[in-house]
């Protein structure tokens, strides 16, 4: 077993001060990252490259990698905390994570999203190590037309997350694709609804439409309760921390998570927001009470969150072996490689296998680190649900236009996240989900371009020429044909019962 | 009285520290320029080429001056969010700009009201070549063989790269012409998931710049756009030696820039110092590997060649 020999040197690299200060080090910077609206995981790697120019290689590779993997599961906290996605993946963390907030379990949303991150960035490593190889070779052979369909099939978990207010769901995902199509065409150039300004040409931000849609609304709504000062509601309880045994339960929602994660992570193009989508619409549909999730199941949150953790070790796989990057962070990380120069790519195992198995070593530690400082910190964070909305309320608005502002240094990009907000707001008060929104803003980008990409390849006929364009296509269908099959079936005999 | 000697006191007081104050500048003992931070504008976000190519130079630079350089990412709308930025300062010299061809074609395929000589061009730093890269396991890699399966396939031979109308897409079409022809450019979101798509052969070529297939054995480069062989690359051939013409200086460039109107004397503040970069090792150890030409071409002659540039996008479109 030469990569376990290799994979153990690598160990040997970390058992050094500098290298053990900069998993610390990453993983707590990570965490914050993740944890402030506006700072995504790619943002985070690249505010740090500069201060790497002066180490040593492979330290530095291991403080960037170190932060990616913490911040992917720092933007669950505020998710589960505050109802604010601090990353775009977490939308789908807090879709059961806030629910149980709400109900006094914060310590269960957080424990599981802690173990279930842990896990899932396990075995994306592992999966990295041992299959990287065949696995970037696939990945490369992933045609427009199959992004597209995966495209298609992503959008289609709009009618499982909708449940009997699927119409709904669906308008605020048509919303979503709608706001798409501001900006210049990415194909061939044409402007497109961007009324003679170019603050439109890139359309609308993500991330400060997240931030709007969620953590600004949310306080909206608040202050139009009036009672702030009875926040009693939230008061948390010291039982909820989740029992060895109520992770075992989770074991199956976590394993096949993380394994699907990192499958779409490897894809230059997918991501880790589609990664979590995707595997919370599959824990739902697997589920013997698919009508638990959206209500504090903490299934859903073990499914998110194992899903974008193991998405980092999957973008690192055509990262390793082509030398082509999969995700927005590791394209940060090629830069940061560079600097150094080291080039990625398959001649880096030959070249230089010690920066390489390090790196493999840092993920690995670096996950177990996360979770004892995410244990201790869990500790510290559940009290933000204890803090009087008084106090909460503006100090949330205050990071969200911090955090939108953060994005581009944009003062458009903060009236922007002021307007979803505001949006969010009124979308919710008529019983209009947000998190479709953000489904179609993401999605719907990667639908268009590779739709109209693999037309150029090959004309229309190409969607169904292919086999795997066909069965997502098929695996789309179903997917929306059965729950509102299911719906209209309750829905009839709930009437008959009347 | 002595009201009237302290008065005329304090005016020769006065008068001598303002004279003395004027003789300083007049000799220019003191440093006039730069005394607080200059802004390098970056218009990709952190982690781009062009971020690491200006955070390198800030690296260099600061071997030779005390000045300090903070560098700021504007991201957005292909580089005019940064060039409006730009635009809007004062030609104080304490914004500077990270500049590629690339914005010149911008201002032109997005219709930008901004003239491109709204800026000082100073300096440009770096001249890439253009050139076609291919698949080394997909049996079409030397261009011989790409022009053949081009003949063979009549137009729907597929060229990969970045955004429509950018840099390499006008490239290919010249290369197309020049060569006699045909071909269907299919843009991606980056260069990099296009090299991907010709890793799994779902093109024939992809253009770009030689110095991406280094550390990538699957690629060659089939092709480039200059007109002696790069030292770099002793085996690639030109253009001009497989008999096609006019493709001697197909170009990416990379400089700086400021806003037009700063003076004369700043400017030649910042030539000594590209220049003192130009030669720096670390400089050259860092990017004559990937193929470039290292160049110091100073404002006069640079802003002549980015209105040509400019102007050869007007016509075209």
């Amino acid at each position: 077993m030469e990569i376990l020999s290799n994979f153990f040197m690598g160990l040997g690299y970390l058992i050094n001060i500098q290298p053990a200060i900069a998993i610390v080090a990453g993983v707590i910077l990570g965490i914050m990252v993740g944890a402030m609206p506006g700072l995504s995981p790619s943002m985070g790697v690249a505010l740090l490259v500069p201060f790497t120019y002066n180490l040593q290689p492979h330290v530095a590779l291991i403080l960037l990698i170190s932060i990616y993997i913490a911040s992917e599961y720092g933007g669950s906290i505020t998710a589960v905390t505050i109802n604010t996605p601090g990353t775009p993946s977490a939308v789908v963390t807090a879709f059961d994570g806030y629910p149980l907030t709400k109900q006094g379990k914060a310590g269960t949303g957080l424990g599981v999203s802690l173990v279930a991150s842990t896990i899932g960035g396990i075995i994306g490593t592992i999966i990295l190590i041992f299959f990287s190889v065949p696995l970037a070779r696939l990945a490369v052979r992933m045609h427009p037309a199959e992004y597209f369909a995966l495209a298609i099939f992503g959008l289609t978990t709009v009618a499982s997350l909708g449940g009997k207010n699927w119409i709904k769901a669906f308008l605020a995902a048509m919303l979503g694709l709608l706001i798409n199509t501001i900006g210049i065409d990415p194909i061939s150039g044409v402007k497109r609804f961007t009324f003679g300004t170019y603050k439109l040409f890139d359309g609308f931000p993500l991330i400060p439409a997240l931030i709007g849609l969620f953590a600004l609304s949310e306080v909206f709504t608040r202050i139009e309760e009036y009672k702030l000062e009875k926040g009693k509601e939230t008061k948390f309880d010291k039982k909820h921390w989740p029992s060895f045994m109520d992770y075992w339960k989770l074991k199956f929602a976590i394993i096949r998570s993380s394994i699907l994660g990192t499958l779409i992570g490897i894809f230059p193009g997918a991501g880790a927001t589609i990664a979590s989508f995707l595997s919370y619409d599959l824990a739902k549909k697997v589920s013997k009470t698919p009508e638990s999730f959206g209500t504090g199941n903490p299934e859903g949150v073990a499914a998110a969150e194992a899903a974008n953790s193991s998405s980092v070790g999957g973008a690192l796989v055509p990262l390793l072996a082509l030398g082509i990057p999969g995700s927005a962070s590791t394209a940060v990380l090629v830069g940061a490689l560079m600097i150094h120069d080291l080039v990625p790519g398959p001649l880096l195992f030959v070249e230089r296998p010690d920066i390489v198995y390090s790196l493999f070593a840092a993920l690995m530690v670096a996950n177990f680190v996360m979770l004892i400082l995410g244990l201790f910190g869990a500790r510290l964070w559940i009290k933000v649900t204890v803090i009087p909305k008084k106090v909460l309320l503006p100090a949330i608005l205050a990071i969200s236009i911090i955090g939108s502002f953060a994005v581009n240094y944009s003062f458009f990009d903060v009236a922007a996240c002021l307007g979803f907000g505001i949006a969010g707001w009124v979308l919710k008060k008529y019983g209009f989900p947000v998190a479709p929104i953000v489904l179609g803003m993401v999605l719907g980008k990667l639908a268009e371009q590779n739709f109209r990409r693999a037309v150029i390849m090959g004309g229309y006929k190409i969607f169904f020429t292919r086999p795997a364009s066909v069965i997502l296509l098929l695996l789309a269908l179903l997917s929306l044909g059965v729950p509102l099959y299911q719906t209209y079936k309750a829905g009839k005999k709930e009437k008959a019962g009347v | 009285m002595k009201k009237a000697l302290a008065v005329l006191l304090l005016i020769a007081i006065a008068s001598v520290s303002v004279f003395a104050e004027g003789d300083a500048e007049g000799t220019g003992t003191a440093p006039a320029f730069p005394t607080k931070p200059i802004k390098l504008v970056v218009y990709t976000g952190p982690g781009g080429a062009g971020d690491i190519l200006s955070r390198k130079f800030v690296d260099i630079a600061s071997k030779y001056t005390d000045a300090t350089f903070v560098v700021e990412n504007k991201a957005g709308a292909g580089g005019i969010v940064a060039m409006e930025y730009v635009a809007a300062t004062k030609p104080d010299g304490y914004t500077l700009m990270y500049m590629t061809k690339s914005n010149v074609s911008k201002l032109v395929t997005t219709d930008s009201e901004l003239d491109p000589m709204t800026f000082d061009w100073i300096a440009q730093m770096q001249i890439d070549p253009e050139a076609v890269i291919t698949n080394n396991k997909s049996g079409i890699v030397t261009w011989e063989e790409v022009v053949a399966d081009a003949k063979a396939k009549n137009g729907s031979q597929l060229w990969l790269g970045p955004a429509a109308g950018g840099l390499d897409h006008v490239t290919a079409q010249m290369i197309w012409k020049a060569a006699g022809i045909e071909g269907t450019w299919v843009p991606f979101a980056s260069g990099g998931k296009a090299k991907a798509a010709l890793l799994g052969e779902q093109g024939i070529t992809y253009t770009g710049n030689p110095g991406e297939i280094i550390g990538k054995p699957d690629f060659s480069v089939a092709a480039v756009c200059t007109a002696e062989r790069l030292p770099q690359f002793p085996d690639v051939p030109t253009f001009k030696e497989l008999g096609v013409e006019g493709l001697e200086n197909e170009v990416m460039w990379r400089g700086f820039a400021v806003k037009a109107g700063t003076s004369d004397d700043i400017i030649a503040w910042y030539d000594d110092i590209f220049e003192k970069v130009t030669n720096d090792p670390d400089w050259i150890a860092t990017y004559a590997p990937q193929g470039n030409m290292l160049v110091h071409v100073t404002k006069d002659d640079f802003n002549k060649i980015v209105q040509a540039d400019y102007d050869a996008y007007k016509a075209a479109r």
